[in-house]
């Protein structure tokens, strides 16, 4: 009997040897805060995307650091941080000074919660999320990668016109920190000669907060409390007087009216077109080419996910007819015939290395999407780079509206081509992935990845390898997966690219050095 | 021995398949196989689902039709001394759905080994009052992945329990028993770095969520002593985790739970030494992020004397 409680007591020992072992499962990507490699104080007058002048958003004058309310406004923040809660002083930590990070960070997170397809009805019909019943069920929006790449494009946008105007004013006044203007006021973040009036967090914050309820209605209340939250993070780090926050969200409304204003006229709204509209692409494909993607789900959906995404607006490709690719191999064509085998034989055997590549890339429902992925890449190597909040916005806008694009031209020739999955072309094939609900040609994932990368190779020319290597990597995975040809991944890169190089273009000449 | 073989069965209990619940039956029971035994065994299961439920919502998926899942599982069990024996598994799993387009899973799964002791053997009434514990641990063999559900072949992580086992046996043959586990789980190692779990988490490790177990059985022993009948009852709930998301597939976090009754038979047909055999069905009552699996076991056994 010693020996047996002997034995247990090992067990115990064994228990919280592994509990000690447990690798950590964080909720947010966690860097140490950084000293800004570079303010850019010409960055006022870098092109904006959606405002043609930063002088077109007006704020009202700051006053001199010396006069009566500014005095006043240090005292109120001195008062703010001489009471910091263990949770305010956690939140403080969090939002750092390049909140631009977190905001895309919460964008993902909605993506990510959000990206659940509609399931049928009892009756076997399937109803669609709709903007003017948010709740549902089915809750709104779905946010699919054609979804959240547009959101995530209007989110950078506005944070990086709103920086830009807020930067403008900021060389403009140039008036300092709080804690520049007092000694007794101590940053929580590493100190830069960046003007504080306007303040950017604040602009980040409420640009931010703005589009995400735009896009994510039901989050509205979720998205206040992280605004407020960040706002008062802003005055308890010690970075920013009440004036320099108001100045800062003035900014942010204004460059968020564009926004909307241009997010309700881009045709979106009509992407998930009805039934006719659905049958008669799938009919045009048939008579030009002799075949037409149809959905395998049981019950069938009635229309692929967004046929008319191809007609949303780009942001730097003037037609998608420019980007549109070529024929894809007739069904039971040579090319065709040796892409098929090639799947057949990845089913048949798979390694280890070939599964993980599927499944790392997958990104499907229930993930922040491809454009999600390429979004996590983009902040590390910001934080690794030590961008400003200005860089890292202009980073996601360049990048995110060419992934925008990127979609747009790829659905495009989705629904142009209209081509079958595998898992209807090849009899009784099945798949280690969920063939998703459009169709085959060309690959999204390597589109929207090729775009990416094209953008950030531009941006980070010194880890373009990697990011060329990843775009190559998202593309094969879907192979692996058994849910695209190889032509459908390899043109797919050749598209992304193509619609990338536009962005770059555009990023070339924006005055950014 | 008898008793040795439900354990082990009921060891499979420790496994968690969210979504399958593989439950054999049978908890372990309060008797032990005497020193220098040795039994072997080899056990065949089919559990079949058609319905499933997505948080506490009971509900059918046409792309899954009816989800069969297959254990062969070989064990064997040695009687240390009279109070001691130990017991190991180690079972061959493979899944797959009637309807869909997504292919199933099979190969190894967990290696489990488990150390059971009896603490009290006495005289109480008319029968034995008995208490026993069983401790086991379980791992992962091989390299299935765990964040395939419903596929996954098991959750991938490794788990400690720790189970007390409370019977009486009546000198007329009948028993009741109940026992209690804690299952400790830990990690499961996915193939991706992103995941939502009630918010981002930026990890490719996923925690099992940890559950108690409980089982209760009224036996009753026949053919001097070679027939054992038991109506049974199992219950397994998560003590943290997730909710399947709507029509969204399952992952090893969710909170699974699931109850279930069945019969358990087994027969030896030379009284406690040789030959014997084992067959059991289960129902599945009630759950949460689980399949309402019927499951129905079949299994040989031969025991015999080492030292």
């Amino acid at each position: 009997m010693k020996k047996y409680i002997l034995s247990h007591f090992s067990l115990i020992l064994a228990l919280f040897l592994l509990s000690s072992c447990l690798e950590e499962t964080p909720s947010f990507l966690e860097f140490e805060d950084y000293n800004f490699e570079n303010i850019d104080e010409e960055g006022g007058t870098w092109q904006t995307i959606l405002i043609s002048n930063p002088a077109q958003v007006g704020i009202p004058q700051p006053e001199p650091v010396n006069s009566t309310s500014y005095q006043a406004e240090l005292d109120e923040i001195k008062l703010i941080m001489a009471d910091i809660s263990p949770s305010e002083k956690q939140a403080i930590a969090y939002w750092g000074n390049n909140p631009v990070i977190r905001w895309n960070e919460i964008a993902l997170e909605m993506a990510a919660k959000y990206n659940l397809i509609p399931g049928p009805n009892p009756d076997g019909t399937y109803t669609l999320p709709n903007p003017g019943n948010p709740v549902g069920p089915p809750a709104f929006p779905f946010a699919h990668p054609p979804y959240t790449s547009r959101m995530l494009a209007y989110l950078s946008v506005a944070q990086f016109d709103a920086l830009v105007v807020a930067w403008h004013y900021k060389f403009q006044y140039r008036r300092d920190a709080p804690y520049q203007n007092d000694p007794s006021i101590v940053s929580a973040y590493a100190s830069s000669n960046l003007p504080a009036f306007p303040s950017h967090g604040a602009t980040v914050a409420k640009v931010s907060k703005d589009i995400l309820t735009m896009m994510f209605p039901l989050e509205a209340g979720f998205l206040e409390e992280k605004y407020q939250e960040h706002i008062k993070s802003i005055k308890q780090a010690g970075i920013n007087v009440s004036s320099d926050i108001d100045a800062g969200i003035l900014i942010a409304e204004e460059v968020v009216k564009l926004a909307k204003s241009r997010a309700s006229t881009d045709g979106m709204a009509k992407a998930q077109a009805p039934k006719p509209v659905s049958d008669s692409l799938a009919n045009a494909a048939f008579e030009r080419f002799g075949w037409m993607w149809q959905n395998t789900e049981v019950p069938k959906r009635p229309v692929g996910l967004t046929p008319l995404f191809g007609q949303v607006k780009m942001w730097h490709v003037p037609s998608v007819e420019e980007v549109r690719s070529p024929p894809p191999p007739a069904i039971g064509s040579p090319q065709f015939e040796e892409d098929v085998k090639e799947l057949k034989k990845y089913a048949a055997h798979m390694t280890i290395a070939q599964r993980r590549i599927a499944n790392w890339w997958e990104d499907g429902i229930g993930s922040y999407t491809p454009p999600g992925h390429w979004n996590k890449f983009a902040k590390i190597s910001i934080v690794k780079n030590k961008l400003n909040p200005l860089r890292a916005a202009r980073v996601f806008a360049y990048m995110n509206t060419a992934i925008m694009d990127a979609g747009v031209a790829c659905w495009d020739t989705k629904y142009y081509y209209h081509y079958p999955r595998p898992v209807e072309s090849i009899s009784g094939f099945k798949t280690i992935l969920g063939t998703p609900n459009f169709p085959a040609y060309t690959s999204g994932h390597s589109t929207f990845s090729a775009a990416g990368a094209e953008v950030l190779s531009y941006i980070f020319p010194e880890e373009a390898s990697q990011f060329s290597a990843w775009a190559e990597e998202a593309a094969v995975s879907r192979i692996y997966g058994g849910i695209h040809y190889r032509f459908d991944a390899e043109e797919g890169v050749t598209q992304g690219k193509k619609v990338g190089t536009y962005a770059v273009k555009k990023a070339k000449e924006d005055g950014a050095r | 021995m008898k008793n040795l073989i439900r354990s082990a069965v009921a060891l499979t209990l420790c496994y968690i398949l969210p979504n399958v619940p593989t439950y054999a039956q049978l908890p372990f029971d309060e008797i032990l196989m005497p020193k220098g035994e040795i039994c072997a065994a080899v056990i065949y299961e089919n559990s079949k689902w058609d319905q499933y439920w997505e948080g506490d919502y009971l509900r059918e998926n046409a792309n899954i039709g009816t989800f069969t899942r297959q254990m062969l599982m070989p064990m064997v069990a040695v009687g240390i001394t009279n109070k001691i024996n130990i017991i190991a598994f180690l079972p061959y799993v493979s899944t797959a759905a009637s309807a869909g387009t997504q292919v199933g899973q099979s190969g190894v799964q967990d290696l489990n080994i488990s150390l059971k002791a009896e603490w009290l053997n006495q005289q109480v009434g008319k029968g034995n009052l008995m208490f026993l514990t069983n401790t086991h641990f379980s791992t992962p063999v091989g390299n299935y992945l765990s964040d395939y559900m419903p596929f996954s072949i098991g959750a991938g992580a490794p788990e400690l329990g720790l189970r007390g086992i409370g019977a009486y046996r009546m000198d007329n043959g009948l028993v009741f028993r109940a026992t209690m586990a804690y299952l400790w789980r830990g990690q499961t190692e996915i193939e991706r770095d992103y995941y939502y779990q009630d918010g981002s988490v930026y990890s490719p490790f996923m925690n099992v969520p940890n559950a108690l177990n409980i089982h209760g059985a009224i036996g009753y022993w026949t053919l001097e002593n070679r027939l054992r009948l038991e109506a049974t009852y199992m219950s397994l709930n998560c003590l943290s985790g997730d909710d399947i998301r709507s029509y969204n597939r399952p992952q090893p976090t969710n909170k699974m739970e699931v109850s279930q009754i069945g019969v358990w038979t087994q027969y030896y047909i030379n009284a406690d030494k040789g030959l014997g055999a084992i067959a059991y069905f289960n129902h599945t009552l009630s759950g949460r992020n689980s399949g309402k699996a019927n499951t129905i076991g079949l299994g040989l056994t031969y025991q015999f004397k080492v030292y």
